[in-house]
């Protein structure tokens, strides 16, 4: 039997929400940052990491309240907040932040000139 | 499951077949090359591509087993879905644009092959095949063994067949998909993906408003659940019936693992231009959005409805969804769900085939420096290969398949996802790091999923982790951490020299 009992209790239990729900937004970071700025993805990762992070920890304060809690879209808050804030609010932010900052920071049309003119250069596939 | 034999069910499941049948004979004659049959030619648009990512993504356990699950511990369980709202745009991000423009300039078919140009050491590389094979061989057994039980519920062969039935609805729903993907290769894999896809899309949706109808709308359910005796308040607490680090881990494995899932990140070597990426994570979010409502939805009517004293308290928790759809949806809605989870399972099964077919045909040889001369035909050998492998541990170990199944998805996530995730993002990670990671990874989810939950030999030790934590999470933690630390630790002459087509596209 492994002995994990570190991992029980409140704060053991918030510093693993706060870690979870950074590491995806630091994951992106590291992916996007040129010359180590963010450019205009620089707001929606901070608003991505905010509202994962007041999910979490607002679902974890509001453990065993179900009854007490006030509702909202059909849910106990907690539950509205898992739903709404953890799964819709996230697919808008995201897959919208991707579209839109696509052309001017993702792959500019710089970039796609760079890679057209090396992928010409080495004629095609080369082994991998 | 109660076998619930209606001609809408069959006659659904009929239709469905002969379609995905259909479409691997029209693919067949466009697949001619390894390029073809490996990743359709990079041919491929982003609409397609979404839609078989996200249903190569998702497999009958959204359909079936997602809806049970809600059933026995209520929203807790939305941890395992819910991370789809942003893991579209992370993948993108995070790996998507790299592996799309090294699959550009150089031959890359597999994730084994970026990890050979990556880090340039075949050791990394035949490690990283070898994880592929493990993962692939548990998932594919896990469809090929619901393929066969849903086929034998769906046509109700036990009472003709009795103790035959099952391998012979496994063959069945087995050779369906061994043709298409044998035949049609990848190009057979987009296209049923995209039928499979959109069929799972328009159930799902369909179901939702169902279950919003049966059960008198969101807040009625939700009110008629906490007030059940026999569900409470706890059911609609996020933490109320799991605990925190369970509940958490489920996001965290299946948010950051999604990272090292072969046969999603697959399907950005298929795309036809770089710019294709730019809608592809509204798109594949969407989708996955509205499959994930039939997990919501009949997760909460069932509870409700039983709550209301309309259905009778569930024995097996699984029998939620097909309860429900036979009870309160159409005829021709439940044959359309029960074609939904047959396209769930196939679509993630030809992905399997196709990425296992060139783990042994590409990967293996090439991690010993040898090349099999005739890929596209030796791709086809593998693929009715690893089919029958699968499928013989699938009927003979019952018990182990499902289990290995149930740990593929972390198998892959704790010894693929760092190397691919942070190696494509930061140069100093080397081949050394990599792999020490990805073998950590490995062993350690192998081993306490193993040790924790075999009942197979008595002889070894029981292995389980207190206050819930899962083993895919500490594997994950494990493997992300071993490349960190060994890569901080490397002095500064041992940084590799990168290949320059890996230097260029990550500098873009």
């Amino acid at each position: 039997m492994l002995v994990c009992g570190w991992f029980e209790g409140f704060v053991p239990e918030l510093s693993f929400v706060l870690l979870v729900m950074a590491f995806p937004a630091a994951l992106i970071a590291l992916a996007v940052a040129r010359d180590g700025k963010l450019g205009p993805l620089c707001l929606p990762l901070l608003a991505l990491t905010l509202m994962l992070e007041v999910c979490g920890i607002a679902m974890l304060l509001l453990r065993g309240q179900i009854l007490e809690a006030p509702w909202f879209g059909g849910f106990p808050v907690a539950a509205a907040i898992q739903i709404y804030g953890l799964w819709l609010g996230p697919l808008l932010l995201v897959a919208l932040a991707y579209g839109l900052t696509f052309d001017h920071w993702e792959l500019r049309e710089e970039d796609l000139r760079r890679f057209d003119a090396r992928r010409n250069r080495s004629d095609g596939n080369t082994e991998g | 499951m109660t076998p619930p034999v209606n001609l809408s069910v069959v006659g659904s499941a009929v239709i469905y077949l002969a379609l995905v049948t259909g479409v691997g004979i029209w693919a067949a004659g466009r697949t001619k090359s390894a390029k073809d049959f490996f990743i359709a030619g990079q041919k491929i648009g982003w609409i397609v591509t979404a839609f078989a990512t996200m249903s190569a993504a998702f497999s009958g356990f959204v359909f079936m087993g997602g809806p049970g699950l809600m059933y026995r511990v209520g929203v807790a369980s939305l941890f395992i879905c819910i991370p789809v709202g942003f893991t579209s745009g992370f993948l993108c991000w995070v790996v998507g644009k790299r592996l799309r423009l090294l699959a550009g300039l150089r031959e890359i078919y597999t994730v084994p092959d970026v990890i050979l140009v990556r880090y340039g050491s075949r050791r990394a590389s035949g490690l990283a095949a070898v994880a592929v094979i493990i993962g692939t061989i548990g998932y594919l057994g896990a469809q090929i063994q619901a393929l066969g039980i849903l086929i034998e519920m769906v046509f109700g062969t036990r009472a003709v067949l009795g103790q035959w039935s099952l391998p012979a609805a496994m063959i069945l729903g087995c050779a369906v998909v061994v043709f298409y993907a044998t035949a049609g290769g990848m190009v057979a894999g987009v296209y049923t993906d995209l039928f499979q896809g959109i069929l799972m899309v328009a159930a799902a949706v369909a179901v939702f408003y169902y279950c919003l109808h049966s059960g008198g709308g969101l807040e009625a359910m939700s009110r008629s659940i906490v007030g059940s005796e026999v569900f409470g308040p706890s059911h609609l607490d996020p933490f109320g019936t799991l605990p925190v680090m369970t509940a958490v881990g489920f996001f965290f494995v299946f948010a950051v693992g999604l990272l090292g899932q072969p046969h999603m990140l697959h399907k950005f070597f298929m795309l036809s231009d770089p710019r294709a990426l730019k809608w592809m994570p509204l798109v594949i979010g969407l989708t996955q959005s509205a499959c994930v409502l039939i997990w919501l939805g009949i997760g909460l009517a069932v509870p409700a409805l039983v709550a209301h004293g309309r259905m009778i308290a569930l024995v097996n928790p699984d029998q939620a969804a097909p309860q429900f759809l036979l009870s309160f949806t159409p005829p021709i809605l439940a044959g359309m769900v029960f074609a939904g989870v047959l396209a769930a399972i196939m679509s993630t099964a030809d992905s399997f085939l196709n990425i296992g077919s060139a783990a042994i045909v590409r990967d293996l040889p090439k991690a010993f420096g040898r090349r099999v001369p005739n890929e596209f035909f030796w791709g086809r050998v593998a693929v009715v290969g690893i089919a029958g492998i699968a499928a013989v541990f699938a009927f003979l170990y019952q018990d182990l398949i499902a289990l290995v199944g149930t740990f593929a998805f972390g198998t892959f996530a704790a010894a693929l996802a760092p190397a691919v995730a942070i190696g494509l993002n930061w140069r100093r990670v080397t081949a050394t790091a990599a792999t020490a990671s990805m073998a950590t990874g490995m062993v350690v989810n192998l081993g306490l999923e193993f040790l924790s939950k075999q009942t197979f030999l008595d002889w070894l030790p029981s292995v389980s982790l207190k206050a819930g934590v899962l083993p895919a999470a500490v594997s994950l933690s494990a493997s992300f951490t071993v490349l960190l630390f060994l890569t901080w630790l490397s002095p500064a002459e041992t940084q590799p020299d990168l290949d320059p087509d890996v230097e260029f596209v990550m500098d873009l």
